[in-house]
């Protein structure tokens, strides 16, 4: 035997949800917030009420709607806590635990609550 | 005769913040406030939730210089993002062999960063020209 | 025609006698240097004519041997390959390879690197072994491109030099082990995949790498470790879900 296997870590997991993220927002991510962050709340090139409340219900009870919200907020979570998780142990910030409770636990409790929202909200 | 004293010197605790590293450490962060935007969608979400009262709240500041400025910067960091993730595509991926030879890592990264420019323009174009 | 050693560059060695010296010190040399002079006849200066006590690594002078690596300027680089005259006007600070111990001067410790390479399996594995009375296992052109950069390492160790998580934690596995492990995986002949992906599953394998990228910066040879380490990730990642459906032959 050449070597012992090592303990296979979970870490597989934590890194795909990660990599979702991180294409999804490198894809989509300037998009996004040229649409949400400027075009749309400032009226440009777009009607005033696009962002009404009975539009956004409207966007928000659309089954795909939903999907496309829930997949962004949650993985773009998810990208972050796998960065900030690492970045945190670089700086010898927290304890193990802690650090995965902030980073890992918030994205987690975020999927979760995203999808109550969005199932809340209504089809 | 000389004896075995290895000599162990001290990993520099804050290395992260030096040179070379800051580069790295810039590129980790600048994904970290991904997360800031979604907060900022999630927030929205629960306007909605909360009513038309609420959500017209949310609107308003969403269009006040503050949020102009926070997704300025969350604009900038994205920018950021986009260029460092195909950058670091290459080497996540095997070594992709075309005709007998390797295809350039700078090719992969040009194919990915123009992917993603035809995907956000084609997000803001949906928005712009679909009838609401 | 000879040129002459008419100009001098400071040197500011790391010293550390074992018997002698509680921790490293750094000295300094005044070096008389041609154009054509590299950081490593520098040091054969110093010990023909100052300090035959100086101790340092080296073998090829060409690159090659991967000896004579130590930290120029706080860069990791071998020093048979850096030129003085292109660190004038000098100090120059030379160092043994970070994150390794020091044995003496800039000789350091590479018995942890050696294991990190015995254990990735560092060898064919042939999918179809066959008698030598079949000949050779042919391979074409676009199978040796996957993996030609990964044989290209001389086992200098500027990588794990450069590697601040290797710093932080010896037992990663690191840069170079991983391209010699990228270097047999890679290979259209090689049937020892899953052995190697079992060695560096863990924490303190793939999964220590949080893709700095300084590895395969500073490599002389164009190995890309970072290439080899990351794309293993993936690999680990597809085995972690898909393992109940693969058959493993357990020899
Ligand atoms: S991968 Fe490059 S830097 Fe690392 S040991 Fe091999 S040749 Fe040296
Ligand atoms: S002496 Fe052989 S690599 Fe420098």
């Amino acid at each position: 035997m050449p070597h012992a296997p090592e303990k296979r870590s979970n870490a597989p997991i934590f890194w795909l949800l990660f990599g979702a993220g991180g294409t999804l927002s490198a894809l989509f991510g300037v998009g996004l917030i040229l649409v949400t962050g400027f075009l749309a709340p400032q009226g440009i090139g777009i009607g005033p009420d696009a962002l009404s409340y009975e539009n956004a219900l409207a966007f928000t009870q659309n089954w795909l709607g939903k999907a496309a919200i829930w997949a962004v907020i949650s993985l773009f979570f998810w990208h972050a806590a796998e960065r900030l998780y690492l970045t945190l142990k670089d700086m010898h910030v927290f304890s193990d635990l802690g650090r995965r409770l902030l980073t890992y636990g918030v994205a987690a409790v975020v999927t979760v609550a995203t999808a109550g929202l969005l199932l809340a909200i209504g089809f | 005769m000389s004896e075995r004293r290895p000599y162990v010197r001290p990993m520099p605790r804050d290395w992260w913040a030096r040179w070379p590293f800051r580069h790295y450490t810039v590129r980790e962060l600048s994904g970290v406030t991904i997360a800031i935007y979604a907060a900022v969608l999630l927030s929205g979400l629960v306007a909605l939730l909360q009513g038309p009262a609420a959500w017209d709240a949310w609107r308003g500041w969403l269009a006040s210089p503050a949020s102009l400025v926070l997704h300025g910067a969350l604009l900038i960091a994205m920018l950021w993002h986009v260029r460092t993730w195909f950058q670091i595509l290459p080497k996540t991926m095997p070594k992709l062999i075309l005709g007998g030879t390797p295809v350039p890592q700078r090719t992969i990264t040009l194919i990915g960063t123009s992917v993603a420019v035809i995907c956000s323009s084609a997000l803001v174009a949906f928005v712009l020209w679909r009838p609401f | 025609m000879t040129e002459r050693a008419d100009k001098t560059i400071e040197l500011r060695v790391l010293r550390y006698n074992p018997v002698t010296d509680e921790k490293p010190h750094h000295q300094s040399f005044t070096v008389p240097y041609t154009s054509d002079m590299s950081v490593l006849q520098g040091l054969q200066w110093i010990k023909d004519t100052i300090d035959g006590s100086l101790t340092y690594r080296w073998s090829c002078r060409m690159a090659i041997c991967g000896s004579c690596g130590m930290m120029i300027n706080a860069e990791p680089k071998l020093a048979c390959h850096t030129l003085l005259r292109d660190l004038a006007p000098g100090p120059v600070t030379v160092e043994p390879l970070n994150h390794f111990p020091i044995e003496r001067d800039l000789v350091v410790t590479v018995d942890d690197f050696v294991k990190k390479i015995e254990s990735v399996t560092p060898w064919l594995i042939p999918k179809h072994p066959k008698p030598v009375s079949e000949g050779p296992y042919n391979q074409t052109p676009a199978q040796m491109a996957a993996y030609e950069n990964f044989s290209a390492c001389i086992n200098c160790m500027l990588c794990y030099a450069a590697c601040p998580q290797y710093g932080e934690n010896p037992k990663f596995i690191g840069p170079a082990a991983m391209a010699i492990l990228q270097r047999y995986d890679g290979d259209s002949r090689d049937g020892g995949s899953a052995l190697r992906i079992d060695a560096v599953h863990g924490e303190d394998g793939v999964w220590g790498c949080t893709a700095v990228g300084a590895c395969s910066d500073v490599c002389p040879k164009a190995v890309d470790p970072m290439h080899a380490v990351n794309q293993n990730k993936m690999n680990t990642a597809l085995d972690y879900f898909l393992r109940f459906l693969k058959k493993r032959d357990t020899k």
